[in-house]
């Protein structure tokens, strides 16, 4: 990150970023005019550039949601920054494709971390759920479902990728979706609905652009359906054993109807939904959001940054973050069209799942077309645990291009 | 619902579904069939088997169901940001503006003169919010403080009627000792407050307090009906409005415009800024046409005149006084006794004094009985019987009849069963229609009574009552008139509905208790006083009012004044009149000595008419309506004092206090009036 932020006063560097961003990093040009293999074709501009934005973004809107909200603490929001950059940079230096043959030793990695916070004494509970894990002595706290996130794409990369791109046996799609399985049930126990729904999709993505079979992918979706319907309906009749809490189902029922209020949901999500229209074309500009500054908006520095973002910098600045969104993720698929090996593409399909799940999650719920879940928005969200994820994301990228195999 | 919830999310869970499963698959391979149901068709296609083929069209896939979802997130902030955004804002800003209304004080209100009868000053209040109940020992302390008992604090608190956000009255008008007290224990009265507020306050006592009324807390049933598009005012809960008299009446004129304060607040209602301030407007100044001084001669007349009667082994219950200007029917002085001090509903009336202002044994001081004290007129009414007896031929001026003391229908002195006396049982001799009137001949108006019985115009004497208003009100700017009652036949048939026939009809004794002012005759003194009027002004009733004007909230002048209007116009033949103003100037100096020499002290020539009229009640009600000076009559005055000897022993001399104050003659004759009618 530090390397690319020195990128832009660099003249030497120009013509390889923008072959870089419009031709999917081919770096061929650059390498012929510099002569050498300088640091910029070993950084996968077209998707480093938009995510290092949307860092900036979201250093700006947290700023301007510190100015007000005691909770939205920006000097840890930089560190949180910073540590993330040191994990992307030694994940970039490090060659991913080593964790293609380790799926067991990564499966107990992610089942571990899962667990971390079940451990008397490294436990900590906020927010109703014991999702953080206080780290004796030093008292750091960090969320491990925010890492094991990105260890479960190694997983079902490395499991899905042994098919080489095509599971052709049911056995091998069984044991693939029981794989998956494993973290999403652990998270489920923690509890923690909004990671499990992010990993589910993870490796839902990975299993079906591993090749799985059309039909077996149709009945696995029938089957999600009925079990999900199962699940919401048993919560709601009495008498029956209440799988979602009963918060979970109050977001539901408010996503349906706003108008009821069980606990502050349908308020919450009203908000939201003021926030973001209320800041129009332009936005009320930067400091002026009456909604989240006066309280209105709840977690505007969190669940809710995107209404934060919204209000201040309205459609314009709204169209502008999705632009920058879109940009790294096409980038990312188009990165992953040209890789070769199976692995490779798999991991990079994870990370585009991942934020694209968490971009429709976030901004859908601020805007009423998603239930209300605690997910934050990638590189804006405050926490620390988060921003190390999302940035050690963007490391995996960079790390798929840099170990890429040089074609003639 | 829930049944609805249910299919909602399937519906929407499978709609997603099935978009997941078109773009994934519908986009890498063209040739999608349902119909083979299995995978031949595929072999066939050579390299589509391959596995890179098929994760490549799988990342198309991915890339078009990534496109969609920014579509839709685009497509949603656009209807929301650019289409509904207007919306939004208005929402946003009305979650963060709160208005505060600040009271306005109420107009005060002036006598002709602009005396201050009733004006305002600041109270200091003790409020408190409401979870203060939740702390035992500060509202312990808090009411050692004040002196008031625990339980009394604790009820305040816990009252909600000036609405449930609002802060909670404590107490009001409490010491300066008390406020630097709480001021010096912040932290011991957490919650507790002093605010200064404008109260009702009366410099000349309960001077006219009928006329006044009394303020109080506005009622839901107020609140209801005001209909703030006609008046101008929006009431809030908790506010102060006039529940009587002139503070009733002319509520819209008095009653403030509240200031309005528009502020930013956060989402706990903490006020962070202002945005604008409107400041109250007080309410309109009212002049009325009562005269302090004249108003408070009245009153002290009425508390002497009846201690006096009290002494001399009669009850005397209740008493009124009505002095106007008959000229333009303005109200100089209107009295009613007992009185009550509208001061005990300031700051809202303890149950205590309500129960005592209410109770039977107090005599209902808060009626005012000028208005809503229904009586018989008793012989005051003989100068309108006399006019009716003239219009109607039933006599004429030369008329005369002679008084044996005694009188029957039939006109045999021997029928002893069905006869009745003269008031002066030993006979007046021969009466004329003057002398008749003036010695309140009661045999000279059986007469007439009886012969309206027989005439073409059997209610001749009703018809003319109700041409001087009697029978309806006179529409005074007061609220709760009484109409009083002129009985006739219909009436009398429909009254009684559980007597026998013959005892419902109309009867010729009807007729002779109807001409002595005796019976189910029913007036109210106002009524009396605007009856005189029309003698003393030549037929010419105006509109009895209070208002004068009122003034303008800034600078000089007035924005309403009153416009008088005449109500009634009973003409009468010139000489008529002359006949009747006689018969009245005698009941003044020639009836009676002892009655004359409390006249004869006074420059002004007056006539006027006593009376004296039975009812429910072991004691009579005593009448005196006069008016003066008799070559220009400007001043009517009338007073009743019920349970009295007679009408020339109780309200003649409070008439006579009332002219005396006027014209600064006041009556020195102690002597008692000998017992006339």
């Amino acid at each position: 990150m530090a390397l690319e932020m020195a990128g832009p006063q660099d003249g030497s560097g120009i013509g390889s970023r923008l072959s870089a961003m419009f031709s999917g990093g081919s770096s061929k040009n650059a390498s012929h005019l510099s002569g050498k293999r300088n640091v910029f074709s070993e950084l996968y501009l077209s998707q480093l550039i938009p995510a290092a934005l949307l860092v900036i973004v979201g250093i700006v809107t947290i700023y301007s949601a510190s100015l007000t909200i005691a909770e939205a603490n920006f000097p840890r929001h930089l560190i949180g920054i910073a540590l993330g950059i040191i994990v992307a940079a030694v994940i970039w230096r490090y060659d991913y494709r080593t964790l293609a043959n380790m799926s067991t030793a990564l499966l107990i990695i992610d089942c571990v971390l899962m667990l971390l916070p079940k451990v008397p004494g490294l436990g900590y509970s906020a927010k109703g759920m014991t999702g953080w894990v206080q780290l004796p002595l030093i008292h750091l706290r960090f969320q491990p479902s925010e890492i094991a996130k990105l260890v479960t794409i190694f997983l079902m990369a490395s499991v899905a990728a042994q098919f080489n791109g095509k599971i052709e046996s049911l056995r091998d799609y069984v044991r693939v979706c029981a794989t998956l399985c494993v973290p999403f049930g652990l998270i489920l126990i923690l509890p923690d609905l909004g990671t499990g729904l992010i990993i589910l999709f993870i490796g839902a993505t990975i299993i079906v652009c591993a090749g799985a079979r059309r039909s077996w992918v149709l009945v696995t979706i029938a089957l999600i359906v009925v079990g999900a319907t199962v699940v919401v309906a048993t919560s709601m009749i009495d008498g029956l054993p209440h799988i979602l809490k009963e918060y979970q189902l109050n977001r539901l029922i408010v996503f349906i109807d706003p108008s009821v209020d069980p606990t502050g949901d349908g308020y919450n999500l009203q908000q939201a939904k003021i926030a973001v229209g209320s800041g129009g074309i332009l936005g009320k500009g930067f400091g002026n959001a009456t909604q989240a500054a006066n309280g209105f908006l709840p977690e505007a520095q969190t669940d809710f940054v995107f209404a934060l973002f919204a209000e201040q910098f309205g459609f314009v600045g709204s169209l502008v973050l999705l632009g920058l969104y879109a940009w790294m993720i096409f980038s990312t698929i188009l990165l992953a069209m040209r890789m070769d090996s199976p692995f490779s593409k798999l991991v990079l399909v994870g990370c585009v799942a991942m934020w694209s799940f968490q971009v429709l999650e976030n901004v859908g719920m601020c805007i009423g077309i998603m239930p209300i879940t605690g997910i934050p928005l990638p590189f804006i969200s405050f926490g620390s645990s988060s921003m190390v994820a999302q940035i050690a994301s963007v490391g995996i990228v960079q790390s798929v291009w840099k170990h890429r195999q040089k074609s003639a | 619902m829930d049944v609805k919830l249910i299919i909602i999310i399937v519906s929407a869970v499978v709609a997603v579904a099935l978009i997941v499963v078109f773009v994934v698959f519908g986009r890498g391979e063209a040739n999608f069939t349902f119909d083979i149901g299995g995978a031949s068709p595929r072999a066939a296609g050579g390299s589509d088997t391959s596995g890179e083929k098929t994760v490549g069209n799988r990342l198309v896939g991915l890339a078009v169901g990534v496109a969609g979802i920014f579509a839709v997130l685009i497509a949603r902030l656009w209807s929301m940001q650019l289409v509904s955004s207007d919306e939004y804002a208005a929402e946003a800003e009305s979650n963060r503006t709160r208005t505060i209304t600040t009271d306005a004080p109420r107009g005060r209100i002036l006598d002709r003169n602009g005396t201050e009868i009733v004006t305002n000053r600041s109270s200091l209040t003790v409020v408190s919010s409401s979870d203060v109940v939740d702390d035992e020992i500060e509202v312990q302390l808090l009411a050692n403080l004040i002196g008031m008992p625990f339980q009394a604090v604790r009820r305040k608190i816990q009252d909600t009627s000036e609405g449930a956000q609002s802060k909670r009255t404590i107490s009001v008008d409490v010491s300066r000792r008390v406020v630097a007290f709480i001021a010096e224990h912040p932290g011991v009265f957490d919650g507790v407050d002093v605010v200064e507020r404008s109260q009702r306050s009366y410099p000349l006592g309960s001077l006219a307090a009928h006329v006044i009324g009394y303020t109080g807390t506005v009622t839901s049933a107020q609140l209801e009906a005001n209909d703030s598009e006609a008046t101008g005012i929006t009431y809030e809960s908790g506010d102060i409005v006039g529940q009587s008299g002139i503070e009733s009446e002319y509520e819209s004129v008095l009653q403030g415009v509240k200031g309005e304060q528009t502020v930013y607040v956060d989402a706990n209602g903490n006020v962070l800024d202002t945005s604008t301030t409107i400041d109250p407007q007080s309410g309109s100044d009212v002049i009325l046409t009562i005269d302090a001084t004249i108003q408070t001669a009245a009153e002290q007349s009425l508390a002497t005149r009846m201690k006096e009667i009290q002494e001399s082994g009669y009850n005397a219950t209740g008493a009124c006084v009505v002095c106007v200007d008959c000229t333009n029917g303005e109200v100089l002085a209107m009295a009613s006794a007992p009185t009550y001090n509208p001061n005990v509903f300031v700051g809202g009336i303890s149950t205590a004094d309500w129960d005592a202002l209410s109770s039977e044994t107090a005599n209902y001081p808060l009626m005012n009985r000028a208005i809503a004290g229904q009586y018989p007129s008793g012989s005051t009414i003989k100068a309108l019987t006399s006019f009716a007896a003239l219009d109607h031929g039933i006599a004429d001026t030369s008329s005369s009849w002679y008084c044996t003391g005694y009188w029957t229908w039939s006109g045999n002195e021997n029928d002893t069963t069905s006869g009745w006396h003269c008031w002066y049982k030993s006979g007046h001799g021969t009466m004329t229609f003057v002398t008749g009137i003036t010695n309140s001949c009661d045999v000279v108006f059986y007469s007439i009574g009886k012969g309206f019985y027989y005439s073409d115009t059997q209610e001749g004497m009703q018809e003319t009552f109700r041409r001087y208003g009697l029978g309806s009100s006179a529409g005074i700017d007061l609220p709760g008139e009484m109409s009083g009652r002129v009985p006739d036949a219909e009436w009398k048939w429909n009254y009684f509905t559980s007597s026998s026939d013959e005892a419902r009809a109309w009867q010729g004794g009807d007729n002779c208790n109807l001409a002595i002012g005796q019976g189910d005759l029913l007036v109210t003194c106002l009524q009396m006083v605007d009856a005189y009027c029309g003698i003393a002004n030549n037929g010419t009733i105006w509109r009895p009012h209070l208002l004068k004007s009122v003034k303008a909230r800034t600078g000089e002048g007035s924005v309403i004044d009153y416009k008088p209007a005449v109500i009634y116009e009973p003409t009468e033949d010139a000489t008529y009149r002359d006949t009747v103003c006689q018969g009245l100037h005698g009941v003044v100096y020639e009836e009676a000595a002892s009655q004359a020499v409390h006249w004869t002290n006074l420059d002004v020539d007056v006539a006027g008419k006593t009376g004296t009229a039975q009812q429910n009640k072991d004691q009579p009600v005593g009448w005196f309506i006069g008016y003066g000076p008799t070559d220009n009559p400007k001043y009517v005055i009338g007073s009743n004092v019920d349970e009295v000897l007679s009408g020339a022993t109780s309200a003649m001399y409070v008439v006579r206090d009332v002219f005396g104050a006027i014209y600064g003659q006041p009556d020195e004759s102690t002597s008692n009036s000998d017992i006339v009618d």
